[in-house]
């Protein structure tokens, strides 16, 4: 691989090289949600040459969206954000696959839209959907990439189907924001980077993955906890695990 | 003691980390009794890192961590 190729200052990390960068040009994600989250998720991961991406998102742009959500323009309002966000990242891109699917994701299509990726990632921004997300990827076994904001604040937490804690075993109840959900664009980024930072780790093999640790952000005191998360006995991912193999 | 661990928006107003005496909170009900929280603001409640119901049992060095819904993208 030539020292000024596009690739080549990740590719001198010892932990990527030659192979690494095939791994992550052979590999397969999916990102639900192209909002505040999904947007440093995605730029990050076409950037570092991840071969294939899906988009999933059913919204549009809206006037409130452009705060945080860098990928698209004030002429892009009321167009379809999947289709935005991809003209976006293939035009930092061209060597990469992105397939762009414009349907909200419910527990009936999430099977469907998931299956054959990689890796996981979700930047959506409601609980039901957080939770069918969660639900599919264990189905499916394949590690998700949990991420979330509010304001200043925010968390990332990894999940390995059938080895650690999913988002349900710490949440299992309906609690939910009222809309509107405050959000600043550079709290989605810190958040958003280091959901594209355990996708690429995950993706590569490396270790110390923070599956059963949500890491948590404050950005008013400028500090990140580290908060473990066990497996809990009766959640649905353990009953899952003990079943007929989903 | 038992370590109580609030956050995000459980922070503002008070402090990031508040011990309190076992005899005073039975559960974490009582803490956030305590703290004038809600109880249905409530989106994760963590024992020593298991999730825990409000009416469950806390006893001496005990962590509880509390955290409200942060869900957006």
């Amino acid at each position: 691989m030539p020292g000024d190729s596009r690739y080549s200052r990740q590719t001198i990390l010892p932990q990527i090289g030659a192979e690494g960068q095939k791994k992550l040009l052979g590999s397969t994600v999916a990102v639900i949600g192209c909002g505040g989250l999904g947007a440093p998720v995605l730029t990050y991961l076409a950037l570092a040459g991840v071969g294939k991406i899906r988009l999933i998102d059913q919204d549009t742009v809206n006037l409130t969206n452009l705060n945080r959500q860098f990928f698209y323009r004030e002429s892009d309002l009321n167009q379809e954000k999947c289709k935005r966000a991809t003209d976006f990242l293939q035009s930092r891109n061209s060597e990469i696959a992105l397939e762009a699917v414009c349907e909200r994701l419910t527990g009936e299509n999430a099977g469907q839209l998931l299956s054959g990726v990689d890796v996981i990632v979700d930047c959506v921004d409601r609980i039901e959907t957080r939770r069918q997300v969660g639900r599919a990827a264990g189905k499916l076994m394949i590690p998700l990439v949990e991420g979330g904001i509010h304001g200043f604040y925010g968390f990332v937490l990894s999940i390995l189907p059938g080895k650690s804690a999913c988002y349900e075993c710490a949440s299992p109840g309906d609690a939910e924001e009222t809309p509107p959900v405050p959000a600043i664009g550079a709290a989605a980024g810190v958040i958003g980077s280091l959901q594209a930072v355990e996708c690429i780790k995950i993706l590569l093999g490396l270790p110390h993955i923070l599956y059963g640790r949500m890491l948590q952000y404050d950005g008013l005191y400028g500090e990140f906890t580290e908060v473990p998360v066990h497996v809990r006995k009766d959640c649905i991912c353990q009953k899952r695990t003990e079943g007929s193999g989903l | 003691m038992i370590e109580v661990r609030l956050f995000a928006t459980f922070r503002e107003g008070r402090d990031k980390i508040v011990y309190m005496e076992p005899d005073k909170a039975a559960c974490p009900a009582d803490v956030l009794d305590h703290l004038g929280i809600p109880h249905e603001e409530v989106a994760i409640c963590l024992i020593n890192g298991f999730h825990s119901a409000l009416s469950a049992p806390v006893k001496d060095q005990d962590v509880l961590a509390l955290f409200p819904p942060v869900g957006g993208g």
